[in-house]
């Protein structure tokens, strides 16, 4: 009967002048990592520090798909990972993370895009995650209402359907993680705003916050879309460009859109969320920026694709428009590194718009990464140094451009 | 049941009754209805049911600030009964309840509270993991409110779009926006007025109140004659704003006229200054019951008698905060509605001795110091319990309709999608703009003000604010000073009233803080508790603010309420983020009437005429085969083997001239761009900074300091930008021009090529005077002077035909004139991939990729390794992994007969590693076997190597197949045909 006797989920803690760990960022990645630091390595002195209120950043403002349908086997290995923990951590933390494992289905609006989907598909399978070619009939049956027809600027070629993916109530992880995290020991400072990080010796000391200096012997950078900047106090450039990606849910209605779907071509993918309505997301803005501002333009550029896609859309209302920041690497891939230049400093940051389902996997590498001081395996693939060995992940086929020219 | 007739301010026209129906029987309304106020007046009272208790709800808001009268019309979920206007035939059925909303079979759910805290969801349904899929679509099915089919059609009526441009961007046509409109109008500036209403003058519009000799109305209606006179000023009624967004762009859209309801159209207006004149609404006053069916706001009663003659109860209670309140119920009793008490949240404050003077004269009891603490009656309201706000005793009444508000609350939507800083103000009770946005001006009622002359007035200092801010064009600033001493002058903003909530809440009664996600007073205790204790987190947690409604009901009281149960100060409560589009608007008139943007090229007719089956490619539709073979084999037979002709319009084609010109190709392309010489083509390619392929094409040069390029289609549109930034610290002296558009070009291809060209034109085009890769200018039949280029993309002699694009259609008749002897036949980009694939060709992005080199893919060759002075761009990258280990290389593939056959996307795998992927393979008739380019890892990319392939595009479906890997150029390895 624990649901009726509201408790909070984590407890306040005092701010201690030193913790043997301190991440920064109090979204999915931060928590996650603090969680299995206390969970799986029983540190007891760890904080998160979030400048706002956890959950503020890109953990609260994604659309809460989730998937391992990555190009490369180095990312579907470990997003598969990450889909597989959340009925683990929704028993573990004793806290219903509304998993919906509804599926998923990219669809192909061209020869090239079919191409690139059956690579996928065979990529998939190979390492023993379902993941299934689809043709426009078959589409048809996963989502019912799409046109088929040859009336769309983009027609329909066919899909990629993806049975292990779904959504999560993406509010719920962050609750949850640091219900768990706090239960183990894990402080919590919301309204703490990092504003230096100290070194000594090459070794990271600690951080000035605006609550006061922090000591600590490592030091975690898990800071979502301010993660370069973060970063950048230290002096370390990272090939990380933030950009807004905006996201809106429309009036509720009972279901009928019973898989995620996105389009590639027309740069929306979209879900119908337990309460009923339809979430939906859009491409990123181009222009590097930290603003988290919604643009009219995609408002209007998402209900264009939506009504071409399934015209039943046209009888909906957009009812609300946000958008966060997705820090983006030139291979769309992460970096989580224990490697750079400040003994006792880490990062993960990079995740572009995948830092939702890839989170409490990420945080559950970094934190053994952190934690033993050996990069596990599994983060091989996701050192900062392949940009400088010019050795992209192979994460997307197509030469990425992010606000200007490189 | 019978309507008032309230006379002047009246919008519905009784001698004009509407047929509609509700639930299947049939009902009556008038024109000028809505939807909802024909219900109500039609006898209607429990609209629908709430999404989490199931309790009735009805008529409670009149704009959609809730979602109780939200309903299925014309089989179209979610309409909103509030706004919509009434039609004749209408079919209105209520949403999330079977049948009649008076008895719902889920209304037991009400009971079970206890059992539903704030957030309860997650605490639940999770152990056995097992059983949890059970439970998530039984949640499923009863969240949500409106049915949808999917495969059904909506909103099919015209859409339009209007791209607006404005001085000034007025929203809100109430006395302030009107006053502000005039005022920049007669500044001369471009005005355009936005009312969501189909009339102008806001509240005043049903206020009776006689004000310095006449009732408020008509003072409304001379100020909206003045302003529909007005020559600067534009006046948009129906026309909700959606959002102010950055630059002040102001969106929103028209709904269809009464006339032509289906007709709406998007509309952005880009604005240099916004004067936001949104008024109030009222703020709902949070006590036991307060969603009872017959809980209605102050505006909704006073509008639905004085708007729509509709009489909204017969014995009304009245638990107030203001004296429009006060005004209201006096109103209401004018009208013969009975008032059975007014109770007033403030214990002074009030207006005038004329005030009680009129409560007197009616003998309406009042009493200050008061508020309703609970309503009586379940499925409608029945009586009611007054208590003082400071304790003691309740009294109990009896009543059909219970209007409730805690005061008027501005609407700070539009402010807020504006990001003005907004701050709670202890005098007005509300929140108001501590700060404004460049541009960003407000007025009216939602500054506090409550007196009319000073609504006006605050207007036209904001119009003459405008107009300074635009400057310039004013011709007599001066006089922008006068409405502000005047202004001054006037009595200024009134004080609010602070109430939280009403007395004696909760006690085992539901008090709702949000009306469309069932969130109570009590949820909001649970979330603190739960350490969910900001408002933007209680939004989260329990739904406060998330539904249909959004802020509008929830917003202010939310923040209050929070920092009240906190104990911190409440001028501390912060509320959360409002967030566009503020009118929902349906996603068919955002979409417009849906333009299919693209470029044709030239001959898309003559295409066409031969049976073309377009695809698009980039901006372009282009012919992908003719005929139904999609696989081409005749089409690519006959370039073999005979001549067939290409429509190439869409490669890219530049002229780059002036001083600089070879500095900036030998900027960007690999090769050394100084060997490009007059009359002949010089292949070469760019790459990015990280080495990685971005375009190819020819180079040549045309005069001193004059090359004429191609490259690809898909790069024609970023090429100019691409060689401004990469040599934007050069200072560099050239003129780049886009000629991609202007030419069209068309290539002659196979063994007959030349002697189709040989009937087109008198040059000489002999294999010595025009050999390979060769560029001339031919004149071609009657005059035409067309660039031709001897190339090979396709591993036959070919020429290429460039010519301003309306010559080319004529070429084309001609090329097919004189081809009609050798049967010449066009071929599609079909054909031309398996062409140019036997040749070994590259296509960008089919067989490169971001984890590919120039080198990678075997075209090092062209990079001019030597050259240190150009700064080549992605030089530096190649140098850095030329001999790196572990990198994907293109390599030629040959299919082992008897195998199944790969396809594009097939993985190249190494036991269960995978170690490349095929990026095109085909059955080749010209080969006599299947060929594949690949991109494998170094390791596997040498000739002779036999590779494993194999694709599952369904688990289980595995198909494997062997190659061996051989150079790419399958066909004609040495060039011959291409020379010949």
């Amino acid at each position: 009967m624990s649901w009726l006797r509201p408790r909070r989920l984590w407890r306040p803690a005092p701010l201690e002048r030193h913790y043997e760990f301190v991440i920064i960022g109090g979204g999915i990645h931060g928590l996650a990592t603090a969680y299995y630091l206390a969970r799986t390595h029983g540190i007891e002195s760890v904080a998160v520090l979030e400048s706002h209120y956890i959950g503020f950043g890109g953990s609260g403002r994604n659309t809460a798909i989730v998937r391992a349908n990555q190009r490369t086997v180095e990312n579907v290995r470990l997003y598969e990972e990450g889909l597989k923990l959340w009925p683990v951590l929704t028993d573990e933390l004793d806290f219903n993370l509304m998993f919906f494992n509804c599926g998923t289905l990219n669809l192909g609006h061209s020869e090239a895009a079919m191409n690139g989907i059956r690579m996928l598909a065979s990529t998939h399978n190979l390492v023993g995650v379902k993941s299934e070619v689809l043709d426009p009939q078959q589409c048809a049956e996963v989502i019912p209402g799409l046109d088929l027809s040859d009336r769309p600027a983009f027609p329909i070629h066919g899909g990629l359907y993806h049975p292990p993916g779904g959504i999560v109530r993406h509010d719920a992880v962050v609750w949850g993680l640091a219900k768990g995290a706090s239960a183990r020991g894990v402080h919590i400072h919301q309204g703490c705003e990092v504003q230096g990080i100290d070194t000594s010796d090459g070794r990271v000391t600690g951080v000035r916050t605006s609550l006061g200096s922090i000591g600590c012997d490592r030091l975690g950078i898990m800071a979502g879309g301010y993660g370069s900047a973060v970063a950048a106090m230290l002096g370390i450039e990272l090939p990380i460009h933030p950009l807004t990606i905006q996201a809106m849910v429309t009036h509720p209605f009972k279901p009928f859109l019973h898989t995620a779907f996105s389009s590639g071509a027309y740069h929306v993918y979209a879900n119908q969320t337990l309460k009923g309505e339809i979430a939906t997301g859009a491409h990123m803005d181009p222009q590097v920026n930290y603003t988290n501002d919604a643009t009219a333009y995609y408002l209007k550029h998402q209900a264009e694709a939506l009504v071409e896609l399934m015209p039943a859309l046209r009888g909906v209302r957009f009812m609300r428009i946000w958008s966060g920041l997705a820090d983006m690497t030139p291979d769309m891939a992460p970096i989580m590194e224990g490697e750079l230049g400040y003994e006792g400093l880490y990062l993960d940051a990079g995740w572009g718009y995948f830092g939702f389902k890839s989170g409490p996997v990420a945080g559950k590498y970094m934190a053994q990464y952190m934690a033993s001081g050996e990069r596990p395996e599994i983060l091989a693939p996701f050192r900062l140094g392949r940009f400088l060995e010019n050795r992209y992940s192979g994460e997307t086929a197509a030469v990425m451009k992010y606000g200007h020219w490189d | 049941m019978s309507r008032l007739r309230p006379g002047e301010t009246c919008r519905v026209d009784f001698s004009r009754p509407l047929e509609f129906s509700f639930l299947g029987r049939e009902m009556t309304g008038y024109a000028g209805d809505t939807v909802a106020s024909a219900l109500y007046g039609a006898g209607v009272r429990i609209f629908g049911r709430s999404l989490k208790y199931h309790r009735p709800r009805g008529l409670y808001s009149m704009e959609g600030e809730s979602a109780n009268t939200f309903m299925s019309i014309d089989g179209v979920p979610n309409e909103c009964a509030e706004t919509t206007e009434l039609r004749a035939g209408m079919a209105i059925e209520p949403q999330n309840v079977r049948g009649d909303p008076g008895r719902d079979r889920f209304g037991f759910l009400d009971a079970f509270d206890r059992l539903m805290p704030a957030g309860f969801y997650y605490h639940l349904f999770h152990r056995p993991y097992a059983l949890w899929p059970l439970f998530q679509s039984g949640l499923r099915r009863m969240a949500g409110t409106g049915v949808l089919d999917p495969g059904a059609e909506y909103r099919n009526g015209v859409r339009t779009e209007r791209y607006l441009n404005a001085d000034v961007a007025v929203i809100g046509g109430g006395p302030a926006g009107m006053a502000a409109a005039l005022a920049a109008g007669e500044s001369g500036l471009r005005v355009c007025l936005f009312e969501r209403r189909g009339r102008l003058g806001g509240q005043m519009t049903w206020r009776v109140r006689d004000f310095e000799g006449e009732p408020l109305y008509r003072r409304a209606g001379a100020l909206a004659a003045r302003v529909r006179a007005a020559e600067n000023v534009n006046v948009f009624t129906r026309s909700p704003v959606t959002g102010v967004w950055g630059e002040n762009l102001v969106t929103g859209f028209a709904v269809g006229t009464e006339d032509d309801p289906f007709r709406e159209c998007h509309w952005e207006c880009r604005a240099t200054t916004v004067v936001v004149a949104a008024g109030c609404m009222d703020r709902p006053l949070v006590f036991n019951h307060n969603d009872r069916p017959g809980v209605m706001q102050v505006g909704t009663a006073w509008r639905l008698a004085r708007t729509y003659g509709v009489r909204p109860g017969k014995s009304v209670a009245f638990s107030v905060a203001d004296d429009l309140g006060l005004e209201a119920a006096i109103d209401l009793d004018d009208m013969g509605v009975r008032i059975r008490f007014i109770a007033d949240a403030r214990e002074s404050g009030q207006q005038g001795p004329e005030v009680f003077d009129a409560l007197c004269d009616r003998a309406i009891p009042f009493f200050p110091g008061c508020a309703v603490s609970r309503a009586v009656g379940r499925k409608r309201v029945r009586g009611c319990v007054l208590r003082s706000l400071k304790g003691g005793r309740s009294r109990r009444f009896r009543c059909d309709l219970l209007v409730a508000n805690a005061g008027m609350q501005p609407r700070i939507g539009i402010l807020a999608t504006a990001k003005a800083r907004l701050a709670y103000c202890t005098h007005t009770h509300g929140y108001q703009p501590t700060e404004l946005p460049p541009g960003v001006f407000v007025a009216g009622s939602m500054t506090g003000l409550r007196d009319p002359r000073s609504i006006e007035a605050s207007g036209r200092v904001a119009g003459y604010g405008v107009a300074e801010w635009c400057g310039g064009r004013l011709k007599s600033v001066a006089g922008a000073r006068a409405p502000a001493r005047e202004a001054e002058a006037l009595p200024g903003p009134g004080a609010g009233c602070g109430i939280i909530h009403a007395p004696a809440i909760g006690r085992g009664a539901k008090a709702f803080v949000d009306l469309d996600e069932d969130g109570t007073y009590k949820n909001v205790k649970e979330s603190i508790a739960r350490g969910l204790d900001v408002p933007e987190l209680a939004k989260r947690f329990a739904g406060f603010g998330l539904g249909p409604g959004q802020y509008r009901v929830a917003g202010q009281n939310l923040a209050m309420i929070m920092a009240d149960l906190r104990g911190d100060p409440v001028e501390t409560a912060h509320p959360t983020t409002v967030r566009p589009p503020l009118g929902a608007p349906s996603l068919a008139t955002l979409a417009g009437p849906g333009h299919d943007v693209h470029k044709r090229t030239p001959l898309h007719s003559e295409l066409a005429g031969r049976g073309a089956v377009f695809r698009r490619a980039g901006a372009w539709q282009r012919a992908r085969h003719f005929g139904d073979d999609p696989s081409c084999r005749d089409e690519i037979r006959n370039v073999r083997t005979n001549v067939g002709v290409l429509d190439s319009s869409p490669l890219g084609k530049f002229r780059i001239h002036g001083p600089d010109a070879l500095n900036a190709l030998q900027r960007v392309y690999m090769s050394d761009m100084s060997k490009a010489r007059p009359g002949r083509c010089k292949y070469s390619a760019m790459c990015n900074d990280m080495g990685q392929l971005m375009d190819d094409g020819v180079v040549v040069a045309e005069g001193p300091g004059d090359y004429y390029f191609t490259t690809s289609s898909a790069r024609a549109g970023d090429t100019v930008e691409w060689f401004r930034f990469h040599t934007r610290h050069d200072d560099w002296d050239y003129n780049l021009v886009n000629l991609t558009d202007v030419l069209g070009s068309l290539n002659i291809a196979g063994p007959n090529a030349r002697r189709v060209l040989e009937r087109l034109t008198r040059d000489n085009v002999s294999n010595q005077a025009f050999p390979y890769l060769a560029c001339r200018r031919i004149t071609v039949g009657d005059g035409v002077e067309a660039r031709c280029l001897r190339l090979g993309f396709v591993g036959e002699l070919s020429f290429e035909l460039h010519a301003p694009a309306s010559y080319v259609p004529y070429l084309w008749d001609l090329v097919m004139e004189a081809g009609a002897d050798f049967g010449i036949r066009p071929f599609g980009l079909e054909a031309q991939n398996c062409l140019r694939a036997e040749k070994g060709h590259v296509i960008i992005g089919m067989e490169s990729e971001q984890r590919v080199t120039l080198t990678d893919i075997g075209m090092g060759w062209m990079w001019d390794r030597e050259d240190t002075v150009s700064k080549k761009v992605g030089a530096p990258a190649l140098r850095a992994c030329d001999r790196q280990p572990g990198r994907l290389n293109l390599v030629g593939l040959r299919v082992e007969e008897g195998a199944k056959a790969p396809r594009d996307g097939t993985l190249v795998v190494d036991g269960d590693k995978i170690v490349g992927y095929v990026c095109t393979t085909r059955s080749s008739d010209t080969l006599g076997w299947q060929y594949g380019l690949a991109l494998v890892h170094r390791e596997h990319a040498f000739p002779g190597r036999r590779i494993h392939l194999c694709h599952e595009e369904a688990p289980g479906q595995r198909v494997t197949s062997t190659a061996f890997v051989m150079s790419p150029h399958f066909y004609d390895p040495r060039g011959e045909r291409l020379r010949s």
